[in-house]
């Protein structure tokens, strides 16, 4: 087997990721928060110790995966696309190698949320009959480019299913 | 039928009763809220509902209209909205016949006719005459292959060979049924609500009085006897009304299904839809030599979570026959030279094995009395986890993979390269330190996709899979593909040491 796909995602695709992490892991911040108002004003039959762990450890916890999980993504992420095959690798924890014929695309398209593009961001998606692919974080050139090869591509091996 | 045609005056109460079918859980709910000691309140309330829904289903059925003209099938309804739903009779890839318990009754089928592509369309056509049924299918089955190819095959609707399900065949399928998991759940909810209807004292004392001297384990074990027995036996009466009478129909461009008891079901399946057939041999049947055929196809239905039943139960050594004669293209070994996990792979079948069981033994540990025995389900779990490393295997024969793996029944899916949607290698920390990967093989079914995979393979055999599926699939179109078969022309190097 060849070794992982040559292409790798925008050097700026970490610290939008860490944004995204960050925004995400504030959201769970707000569980201990509601323990805490909870405890004070209403009825709060729970310990302070208790609720008191609990938030200092989601603290670490979102700092040790807003540091380190992004920058892990981005090392596993790379895909390679040809006239005959899109090939991708990702994975945290799990690594996960993904073979689509580019005859089999039934539509490629570029987005983009408020965080990636105010760092020139897209992701990426590739639909076929089945399933449902993303190449995240590219820089906006790269990903209109890659979306039209796509496409192009698909075209020439065009296909009923 | 260039003017607009109704539907038979049935359709008013097909229509009323979908309505109640589609509204079920919440007149349930209804029914029992308004419970009570409000009952002839309550009578009023259904009877109002009842007259509602008729009158409702008569204007639904004055308004539907439908006709053929220009090629396309047209069809106007909606009480409060005004629908119109037009299709083009060269995306039309299914019509469906059918007929229901109500349809049966005044001797009349239903139509449903379903469009290709991501946007597909359905319509159905409740209530109508055999014959004119069979002529509007004519008329846009005439309509469609004009516009695709203009000396459209005259013979194309003339059946090449039936297959039927024998007798004897459906009596064996029906008793070595593998539903006896829905089942099974399913009366083991009516057991656990079985103490609002009898009290425990009444059980006991019923027990008590005809089984002397029994405990509380004899309460557990009859429990679990009886909710299996029933459950077999309503598992074995579902089979039975479904497969009766089964039929499938091998046409030119095509095949056609038709099966069912109370409602008789018939499928068309066009043979370029087909994505990828398996060969399931379940627990039950796997001992004496049967299995199923089922077909993954795309493009159609929401009906039976987008596979179909091929051939509901079939001799192990008939299938090459069978699939020769229906699906020559998929007429393959399915067992041969198999790359098999590797040893080391077995300690993960087992271990799954045990994660899976260990919550069902501890909530039964806990729950039941004598449920310390609960502990006895590790056997028969390590021995299927045993088995399953067993059958997991992947093998490739010119353009053509088969992956075969075992849940509780061993499938093995034959499929087209130029048929795969995707291919996926995976790999957990766990498998990295032993060398393995899952491989995991992608082919569309339905709206959504189905996958097929083997886990644990040797890292080195996944990627021979891996560059096979890479290189360049043949024949630049599937329809082509199709017709010239496995002429070879364009062999594939199958992966060899």
């Amino acid at each position: 087997m060849r070794t992982s796909p040559k292409n790798k995602l925008s050097a700026s695709a970490v610290k939008a990721w860490r944004i995204s992490t960050l925004l995400f892991m504030l959201f769970l911040l707000s569980i201990p928060l509601f323990l805490w108002m909870y405890h004070y004003f209403g009825a709060g039959t729970l310990s302070v110790w208790v609720i008191l762990a609990l938030t200092i450890s989601l603290v670490i916890i979102s700092g040790l995966v807003v540091l380190f999980v992004p920058e892990i993504r981005w090392r596993r992420w790379s895909y390679q696309i040809d006239e005959h095959e899109i090939d991708l690798q990702s994975g945290i924890l799990i690594v996960t190698r993904t073979l689509v014929p580019v005859k089999r695309v039934q539509h490629v398209d570029t987005r983009q949320g408020p965080i990636l593009r105010s760092y020139g961001l897209a992701d990426v998606t590739i639909s076929t009959a089945a399933t449902t692919h993303r190449i995240p974080a590219l820089e906006e050139e790269t990903a209109d480019a890659v979306r039209d090869r796509i496409s192009k591509f698909a075209r020439l091996a065009k296909e009923d299913v | 039928m260039s003017e607009p045609q109704r539907q038979h005056p049935v359709a008013a109460i097909t229509k009323a009763l979908d309505v109640i079918r589609g509204n079920l859980i919440t007149i349930l709910i209804l029914l029992f809220l308004g419970g009570g000691d409000e009952d002839v309140f309550l009578l009023y309330w259904i009877v109002g509902l009842i007259v509602f829904l008729f009158i409702w289903g008569g204007i639904s059925w004055y308004r539907f209209t439908y006709q053929v003209s220009e090629g396309e099938l047209r069809i106007e309804q909606g009480v409060l909205i005004r629908k119109k739903l037009y299709l083009t009779s060269d995306r039309i890839q299914v019509i469906d016949i059918s007929a229901g318990v109500v349809q049966r009754l005044f001797g009349l089928v239903a139509v449903e006719i379903k469009t290709a592509g991501s946007s597909s369309k359905a319509a159905k056509i409740s209530a109508l005459t055999r014959e004119e049924a069979d002529r509007l299918k004519d008329m846009l089955r005439r309509a469609g292959d004009e516009s695709r190819e203009a000396g459209a095959d005259e013979h194309a609707d003339q059946p090449r060979e039936i297959y039927s399900l024998g007798q004897r065949e459906l009596l064996i399928a029906a008793t070595t049924s593998g539903r006896m998991g829905v089942a099974l759940s399913v009366v083991g909810a009516a057991f656990s609500q079985i103490d609002q209807l009898v009290s425990d004292e009444q059980l006991y004392r019923f027990i008590e009085n005809n089984i002397p001297r029994s405990t509380s384990a004899t309460l557990v074990v009859l429990s679990i006897i009886t909710i299996l027995a029933v459950s077999w036996g309503l598992s074995f009466l579902s089979t039975l009304i479904a497969y009766y009478d089964f039929e499938v129909e091998i046409r030119e461009k095509e095949l056609l299904i038709s099966r069912g008891l109370l409602e008789r079901t018939q499928l068309t399946i066009p043979f370029n839809r087909i994505q990828a057939v398996q060969v399931k041999e379940e627990l039950m049947r796997q001992p004496f030599g049967y299995a199923s055929l089922v077909i993954e196809s795309a493009g159609y239905g929401e009906d039976k979570g987008n596979s179909t039943t091929l051939f509901p139960l079939i001799k192990r050594n008939a299938l090459y026959t069978f699939l020769k004669d229906v699906l020559p293209e998929y007429n393959v070994a399915i067992e041969g030279e198999n790359r098999q996990p590797p040893s080391r792979a077995l300690r993960r079948y087992l271990l799954r094995m045990t994660w899976w069981t260990l919550p069902v033994i501890l909530i039964l540990w806990s729950i039941l009395p004598y449920g310390i025995y609960a502990w006895g389900l590790l056997i028969p779990a390590l021995l299927l986890g045993y088995q399953q490393y067993r059958d997991a295997g992947i093998r490739s024969e010119d353009h053509t993979v088969i992956l075969s793996a075992r849940l509780l029944s061993k499938t093995t899916a034959i499929i087209k390269k130029y048929r795969t949607q995707a291919a996926e290698l995976k790999e957990n920390p766990f498998q990295s330190r032993l060398e393995l990967k899952d491989f995991t093989v992608y082919v569309a079914s339905g709206n959504q996709g189905r996958s097929f995979a083997v886990r644990d393979l040797d890292r080195a055999d996944a990627a021979i899979y891996w560059e096979w599926m890479r290189q360049e699939p043949s024949g630049p179109s599937s329809d082509e593909e199709l017709e010239n078969g496995k002429d070879g022309a364009a062999a594939m190097p199958v992966p060899e040491d």
